[in-house]
């Protein structure tokens, strides 16, 4: 281990300064992990050293895990309907409380790229239409029961079916068949070949219970849940029989404080040691602290107006045009997002999703001059926009929206809705309204939950059927070069035609003590991904 | 009924209101003279209510513009103008968002209040004097409203019926009405077992005369005295719903969500929060000194000689 | 004639309970979506939505879910929460605690400290004393409470480190730790609470002083101290009783700020978790938990109001 590091150090050194420049980049992220392999062959980084400042980019993870302590954890948000049935996840805490408490067959690391956990190993058929999975061996649940392959089916088919109520049922919709093909070996079988399906097991959603239960918080994970009490706190301990490496805390507290700037001060004040959704407003205090650090991961997090192409006033292209040229793209990133942020493009793909990101497509600025004219063509002249915080700054980017609006002429009313029953209520209802999408592990997953043709979750109505073509053919697609160009058409297509305007994504940010090692980077959720607790520990 | 009855009960009405006021029980005459701290909490009200009409006029800019060069600056020159008490949290001017927010927050509030009193009012002297059926029905819808808590309802509303100035106003009204009615009706039902109502009743007056003669004169004071509070709260409950992300709409400004809006600007030593809960404080303090030293100069004449 | 009275009062009480149900379910019906929208989110599909409202029984008709609610809280069976699956009885249980130690922590503090300033500023009114309390009860009561929180925390908790900024209790403190963990929300509670108490009291005194009686004893030249602790107060016991009632109320259900900022687990957030999963049969026990606590504090204030005054109390 240590000869590596040492290796690893004297190679880096050897480096170019535009090398070097490039290594840095890998390491801060925004890279996935099989360009890395390619730049380290071409620059001469030997794959160690590549490794290395993939996994250690921050020093802080560098150091080995200690054992012991104990920690809080605040979230945003939490209530009545916090679950332990992993189907009905919808937000950070049960996230974090089902990767305390259970396992997936497949977990993201921080460039997302699929990683075996309960599986083994996963392999595809050559088209990609069937996936095997090896399930590990001497994993047991909680209560002692042994993991088997049964658990595993019956896991994956709550997914399925007329019955079925879970949240991803239609992203899981391509699988026909889950299929025990042996004590401990289970296959996929797919209605068309999909070589991202790996990915999708590692969705929150998909933690695997034990056959016959609804999870219960009884699971395979790090941690074993001592006490549950919905919309107040959870607690759980160290799992002493976990079947890997992790789990370096002896007691870990879930729970939430939803008022925002209460939960900044708990975090400095040393209530909490860890704490998501800093506030833009917040991030002086939080960088000013000396006890806390502020963790700010890129990531595409969008913050979306959505308007219907399918009714008045979307239907108009002129008036969708005016609707994104009035974005101040850069004002929001540096105002609204405190510079926390990346300039949206009108497409839900950022940077944060690596080589399928569509860099050549021109940025669209910032100019009421074109939007003016776009407005005057479309013949509207005020719109309603129903808005909810549904994320951090949306409600602020409208009211820059607006003002920018009234400066032209054009009056942009808001209305502001609360966020429960937003979802039914408003959202794909509403001619104008926001959304916000978390990041999904592919170009391919965001693209067609939002704008595949005919999808459930088609927010602006947006019918295109080269779209839908794209979609399936670049997911067979092996070729970097053309696979890349295929993303670029789909989001060129999107940038055009439809009815989303993304002025700017936001980073993920939280805050944490300054004594809590090993934070993952996976820019997925909040917290590295809601991944903390099988990594942390404290210094 | 013929006019010769009706004049003629006129008649006798005159002449037995005479002959009450003799009577030695007769509720005080009232007279409005104010101490100095009354003339200058006058003074205030009348500086808010001049800006809420012209604020919007003098501000130096307007309430949406977002032209500052940061948030939470404190006060100075900025690239498009000075900013006399610095910028909000998405640098706009405070100064400007106080005299536009002035309108919102005094106008909801004042007009809630008063709704609130006519709808508590009626009903709950009504409730009083007729008591029986028509008592029992009102009270218990009210009790089951007063039991409720008032953000819960608030929230309910504006969650079904959407957010707009008309919904901010009914809703406040509705819910305090109900703390106006109790009031009421427990002062309709003191005065109505008081001696000179006994007496009134027992000479045959009619009820509403006994209202408007006995019951709303006596029943006034606590009332006005109560009406100070009740304005507070209504301010605050517009400002708490701010809270639960409701309220008014945006980008027009109300005091209430100035201050939620700001709060965190408080630990860069911001007073952007600061400045609009003045503003709040300094309108409602003078109505409640104004109502105290009515009622101090009025019923308390003999208490204030003690001292 | 007690008795009777009370016995009347209970009975008003459940009609107050029972109109506070219709209310409530009237209520959260009209509000836009059902818990099955809520709890699957934007993550809803129709058909993930029939399945989910078919398990819940939302399917059903109103007057079904209605009186099956009725019927089975009758049987003492408050159902199970719509939104999370846990039964409401479990959820009510510690907040239910939580909140009434919370309510009776800030009475026990702020009840003497109010009527003792009520009484004092009543007893020197027009003195630069009164002034003082009179204005310092007034800018406490105008300013929002999620303002003089905020402000409390930055200071003792922030700054200072004297006291922690969340209500957060692990359940195994003792009796110290737990007055300090309960702190912040005391304090803030504490404010809010007896600026509106002080105030009632000094008004309810200086009213019954310029009654006719307390005139006529103070043209006899009894002692002003007198008057007022022998009869002035005595007759003001009333108003203060359903002040104070009033703001017991309060602590039990309204309080919502207060435990949001503070991450206190009470039942006020509860309900508008509820209100906002719309979680009907949540938000229903809640609702009959802040009603039945109202009824009995205003049976309370008015034995006491009855007590007090003797007109009241001989009804002609």
């Amino acid at each position: 281990m240590k000869d590596d590091k040492s290796k690893a150090e004297l190679n880096y050194r050897d480096l170019t300064q535009s090398d070097k420049d490039l290594v840095s980049k890998l390491a801060t992220g925004g890279f996935s992990r099989r360009e890395v392999l390619k730049l380290s062959m071409a620059t001469g980084v030997s794959l160690v050293a590549a490794e290395h400042l993939l996994t250690d980019g921050k020093a802080v993870n560098a150091a080995t895990p200690k054992k012991g302590g104990s920690l809080r954890m605040a979230s945003n948000l939490h209530g009545p309907d916090d679950q332990l049935d992993p189907t009905l996840f919808t937000s950070t805490i049960d996230y974090t409380r089902g990767r305390a408490t259970y396992n997936s067959l497949v977990q993201h690391s921080n460039d997302l790229t699929p990683q075996p956990e309960l599986a083994e190993s996963f392999e595809p058929n050559a088209n990609a239409t069937e996936w095997t999975f090896k399930i590990r061996k001497g994993v047991t649940f909680h209560d002692g029961k042994k993991l088997t392959a049964d658990d595993v089916v019956y896991t994956m088919k709550r997914h399925q079916g007329e019955a079925s109520t879970s949240v991803i049922k239609s992203v899981l919709a391509s699988v026909k068949e889950w299929k025990k093909t042996g004590s401990m070996e289970v296959k996929a079988i797919l209605e068309s070949p999909n070589a991202d399906l790996p990915t999708l097991l590692g969705l929150f959603q998909t933690k695997i219970v034990k056959d016959g239960s609804t999870g219960e918080g009884i699971g395979t994970g790090p941690y074993v849940m001592d006490s549950f009490q919905p919309g107040v706190k959870s607690v759980h301990t160290r799992n002493k029989n976990y079947w890997r490496e992790g789990a370096n805390l002896d007691a870990i507290e879930i729970t939430a404080i939803t008022d925002p700037v209460a939960r900044v001060n708990a975090l400095i004040s040393g209530d909490m040691q860890m704490v998501t959704q800093i506030e833009p407003n917040a991030f002086r205090q939080v960088e000013s602290a000396d006890n806390v650090t502020l963790l700010s991961t890129p990531a595409a997090l969008q913050l979306g107006i959505c308007i219907l192409k399918n009714t008045a006033p979307g239907n108009n292209d002129d008036f969708v045009k005016g609707m994104q040229y009035i974005q101040d793209r850069e004002r929001i990133v540096k105002r609204v997002l405190k510079g926390k942020g990346s300039l949206g493009n009108d497409t839900p793909i950022s940077s944060a999703h690596g080589a399928d990101f569509c860099s050549e497509l021109p940025q669209r600025a910032y100019d009421p001059d074109k939007a003016k004219f776009h407005f005057k063509k479309s013949g509207i002249s005020s719109a309603q926009l129903f808005v909810a915080p549904v994320t951090g700054g949306i409600e602020d980017v409208c009211l820059t929206a607006q003002a920018n609006c009234a400066k032209i002429g054009f009056d942009l009313q808001l209305k502001k809705v609360p966020t429960d029953g937003y979802w039914g209520a408003v959202w794909m209802k509403e001619p104008l309204n926001v959304v916000t999408w978390n990041m999904r592990p592919t170009a391919n997953s965001q693209l067609g939950i939002q704008f595949g043709p005919g999808a459930a979750w088609n927010d602006t109505f947006w019918d295109n059927k080269r779209m839908g073509e794209l979609l399936s053919l670049s997911l067979a697609e092996t070729d970097p070069a053309k696979r890349h160009a295929m993303y670029c058409e789909m989001q060129t297509l999107v940038h055009n035609g439809s009815g989303m305007v993304i002025p700017a994504f936001s980073n993920i940010n939280d805050g944490i003590a300054n004594n809590v090692m090993g934070m993952p980077t996976v820019p997925l959720g909040q917290l590295g991904g809601c991944e903390w607790p099988e990594f942390v520990w404290l210094a | 009924m013929t006019e010769q009855v009706a004049s003629k009960k006129e008649a006798e009405v005159i002449a037995e209101l005479d002959s009450f006021a003799e009577l030695p029980d007769a509720p005080p005459k009232r007279k409005f003279r104010l101490t100095w701290v009354g003339y200058v909490s006058c003074a205030v009200v009348a500086f808010w209510l001049i800006i809420c009409l012209i604020g919007p006029s003098i501000a130096p800019f307007h309430e949406m513009d977002m032209d500052g060069d940061d948030s939470f600056l404190p006060a100075g020159e900025g690239e498009y103008g000075h900013f006399y008490l610095g910028t909000d949290y998405l640098s706009r001017d405070t100064l400007s968002r106080i005299l536009y927010g002035a309108r919102n927050t005094i106008g909801i509030s004042l007009a809630a209040t008063l709704i609130a009193y006519l709808i508590g009012i009626t009903l709950g002297i009504l409730a009083a004097v007729k008591g029986g059926w028509i008592d029992m029905g009102i009270s218990r819808v009210n009790d089951a409203i007063l039991a409720l808590p008032t953000i819960m309802l608030g929230l309910i509303v504006i969650a079904a019926l959407g957010s707009s100035i008309p919904i901010l106003i009914g809703t406040a009204a509705i819910i305090y009405a109900t703390s106006v009615f109790r009031i009421a009706r427990a002062l309709g039902q003191d005065i109505m077992v008081q001696d000179f109502v006994e007496a009134a009743q027992t000479r045959g007056e009619g009820i509403w005369w006994i209202i408007r003669a006995e019951v709303l004169p006596n029943a006034a004071m606590p009332l006005a005295t109560d009406f100070g509070l009740r304005l507070v709260f209504v301010v605050l409950f517009i400002s708490s719903l701010s809270f639960l992300g409701l309220g008014v709409q945006p980008p027009a400004s109300d005091w209430g969500s100035m201050v939620r809006e700001n709060l965190q600007g408080l630990t860069y030593g911001s007073y952007a929060a600061i400045w609009p809960a003045l503003a709040i404080a300094s309108f409602t303090i003078a109505i409640n000194l104004i109502v105290d030293d009515i009622s101090a100069k009025s019923g308390g004449s003999l208490a204030k000689k003690m001292v | 004639m007690m008795t009777r009275m009370v016995m009347q009062r209970i009975g008003i009480g459940f009609a107050t309970l029972w109109v506070v149900s219709v209310i409530v379910f009237v209520a959260t019906s009209i509000l836009p979506g059902d818990v099955a929208e809520i709890v699957l989110g934007q993550s809803a599909t129709p058909e993930t939505l029939a399945a989910l409202r078919a398990e819940l029984g939302l399917d059903q008709p109103w007057y079904i879910r209605y009186f099956g609610w009725l019927g089975n809280m009758m049987t003492g069976d408050l159902g199970i929460s719509k939104a999370g699956g846990a039964t409401i009885s479990s959820l009510i249980g510690g907040r239910l605690g939580n909140t009434v130690m919370m309510a009776g922590w800030v009475a026990v503090i702020s009840i003497p400290i109010s009527i003792a300033l009520g009484l004092w500023a009543a007893m020197h009114p027009g003195t630069w004393l009164d002034r003082i309390v009179t204005f310092g009860t007034l800018s406490l009561i105008s300013v929002p409470e999620f303002f003089i929180a905020t402000v409390a925390v930055l200071i003792l908790a922030v700054e200072l480190h004297w006291l922690p900024s969340t209500a957060y209790m692990t359940g195994e403190e003792n009796f110290l730790e737990l007055m300090k963990a309960l702190a912040m929300p005391l304090i803030t509670l504490v404010i809010v609470v007896s600026a509106q108490m002080i105030r009632m009291t000094r008004a309810g005194i200086l009213n019954v002083m310029s009654s006719p009686y307390i005139e006529m004893a103070i043209l006899k030249g009894v002692p002003r101290s007198r008057i007022i602790m022998r009869h002035a107060f005595y007759n003001a016991i009333g108003p203060i009783i359903n002040v104070i009632a009033l703001n017991l109320a309060y602590l039990v259900s309204g309080v919502v700020i207060v435990e949001t900022i503070f991450a206190y687990p009470g039942l006020a957030k509860l309900m508008i978790d509820g209100v906002q999963t719309r979680d009907l049969p949540l938000v229903q026990a809640c609702a009959m938990i802040f009603c039945g606590t109202y009824v009995v504090l205003i049976l309370i204030a008015d034995i006491g109001s009855i007590l007090s005054n003797p007109r009241l109390r001989n009804p002609k």
